[in-house]
């Protein structure tokens, strides 16, 4: 268990204080703090994207040699044959945004996709580090672009700090904070709570200087207090037109004026990649994780030592993924998910 | 003249009126540029080499022509104040034969002109920046009022930023907010060659006497966080303001002792640059600070205070 689990501040809107409408149980939380403790005790201090690249003991798989592929490490093949991935893993783990769909536009093709893996028994699991959401309010997400997802198929980074909260018996009336303003007159102290153990950095778009300073108040000053980043991703895509400051800003600005490293629980750190695969009993050389990003999806899938395939429905475009200066290559990449549907050796 | 994204003067606010009696000079702005130049190309690996030369071609005269000229219509005098001029008007239309080009060849120091004119700074921060900016004649956006704005992440929105922005200028705001963060974020991503400046990256900073506050490290943090580059930092411990003041007053940086209470800022901004340093213990360094082990930043001398420089005499001791 952690120590000083108190209390928690968040620094996420006043919808960060979710209650999933499956509540975990004690075996899941149990399981998450073993995954935390774990994750603590091995990857804290320098987890950031790239610092935990994957031992090269995986071997090349035949695909990519038959795709003309034959050297040590080697660019990404296009994938050409989907059944074989697909017979070669129990379990797909797909990021959403990009992948499934697109601000708020379904990508073409995966409903059909999803019924396609399902039917043949595949477990599927969503994984996103956007925390702006429950699971529950994913769920509904996923209904709404008519998509059949449980929630307990949907991991948000959001979901590995609430479990957190809840084991410790946060209050349910969380203060919202998006309007405080701070009065620099002499002698105007501000005073943090001094039960908080540790502070939750995610996106915020109602992020301000009271936030802020109350954050590093409690992360310097209150003994043992951790801090912990669902996220470090520098750009998200809240919506369909462009690129937005992620949550890689907040934790950005807590890391500058604390100068200490926070514990991340989102991609690509393997914290929820952990807590999936005791969950369900899966050994991780039998998932495949489906991303658009490099060095969040990508990254987390070769971290935790799965098969990867790279969409380029999302953030990624073929030249990003073939620049010399690029040193993450997946097992596959593709242009869409759909093309688990029509990618038959036949149809090459 | 000035590379695209460099701080520029650019051409003035719609309320052009004189400027300041004690505008700085074309001089301070030569000196100011040169050090800043040295700082990008020492500091920044993106730098166009030679970009940021000052040009030498416009002498600096008195207006002698039009004094001394007794017709109707003076003969033009030859332009000596460039700012004046620039400040002056809002628009420059430009003929382009013989004026940016000659036939197929572009005349020497056209582009970097260009993109003097058209640059402006995006500012997160508070009123010590704009002013700044403004006595030395920059366009700026953002500042204290966009702390109001705010963004709807509604599908379709979309935030669009000025593409004239050359330089985003970050320093401790207190009015921060997604909207800044945002800004500025688009900015640096977007707009080529746009420079990321942060006045500095102090982690706290002493706004009240009771306590310590987070400093301008943390919106400086947002950004780099956001763009996951490197800001150019302009103050301590950063040596642009060394070079500049001893430049400036024409001293040598061993004939300075800086005088300070932090080791990370001022006792290491005075060792980069070479300077004699004298850390005082009435700030926010404490002796059990300054003698950790693990402190690794040691000063020429400590003492309580700066009045200890009138006491402190070797009969005294």
């Amino acid at each position: 268990m952690l120590s000083r689990g108190a209390m928690v501040a968040a620094t996420a809107t006043s919808n960060f204080c979710i209650r999933p409408y499956n509540r975990p149980s004690l075996h899941d939380i149990t399981l998450f703090l073993s995954s935390f403790n774990r994750l603590k005790t091995s990857q804290v201090a320098s987890a950031k994207p790239g610092a935990l690249r994957v031992s090269s003991s995986r071997p090349i798989s035949a695909m990519a040699n038959a795709a003309g592929n034959g050297s040590g490490k080697a660019a990404a093949p296009l994938l050409s044959d989907a059944d074989e991935l697909i017979n070669s893993v129990e379990t797909f783990i797909f990021d959403c945004d990009g992948v499934i769909w697109k601000g708020d536009s379904l990508i073409a093709g995966v409903p059909e996709t999803l019924d396609m893996l399902r039917s043949k028994g595949k477990r599927l699991v969503f994984v996103t580090n956007n925390s702006t959401k429950s699971r529950k309010q994913y769920g509904k997400k996923f209904e709404t672009l008519g998509l059949t997802v449980g929630e307990e198929e949907i991991f948000a980074s959001s979901f590995a700090a609430a479990a957190y909260l809840e084991s410790i018996d946060f209050p349910r009336d969380k203060k919202d904070d998006g309007d405080k303003r701070i009065e620099l007159k002499p002698g105007f102290l501000l005073e943090q709570d001094k039960d908080v153990g540790a502070v939750v950095v995610g996106f915020d778009r109602y992020v301000n200087y009271y936030k802020i300073q109350y954050g590093t108040l409690c992360i310097r000053e209150n003994p043992g207090c951790l801090f912990i980043a669902t996220n470090r991703d520098a750009v998200t895509h809240l919506t369909d037109a462009q690129e937005w400051a992620g949550g890689g800003s907040m934790v950005g600005a807590l890391r500058g004026s604390t100068q200490k490293e926070p514990i991340v629980v989102g991609k690509p750190s393997t914290f929820m990649m952990d807590y999936v695969s005791k969950k369900f009993q899966i050994s991780k050389s039998q998932i495949c994780m489906v991303g658009d990003r490099l060095d969040t999806d990508i990254l987390f899938g070769q971290n935790g030592g799965c098969k990867t395939l790279l969409v380029l429905s999302g953030v990624t475009t073929l030249p990003m993924l073939q620049n010399p200066g690029n040193s993450i290559q997946p097992d596959f990449y593709t242009n869409k998910v759909s093309d688990l549907l029509i990618k038959k050796v036949a149809n090459v």
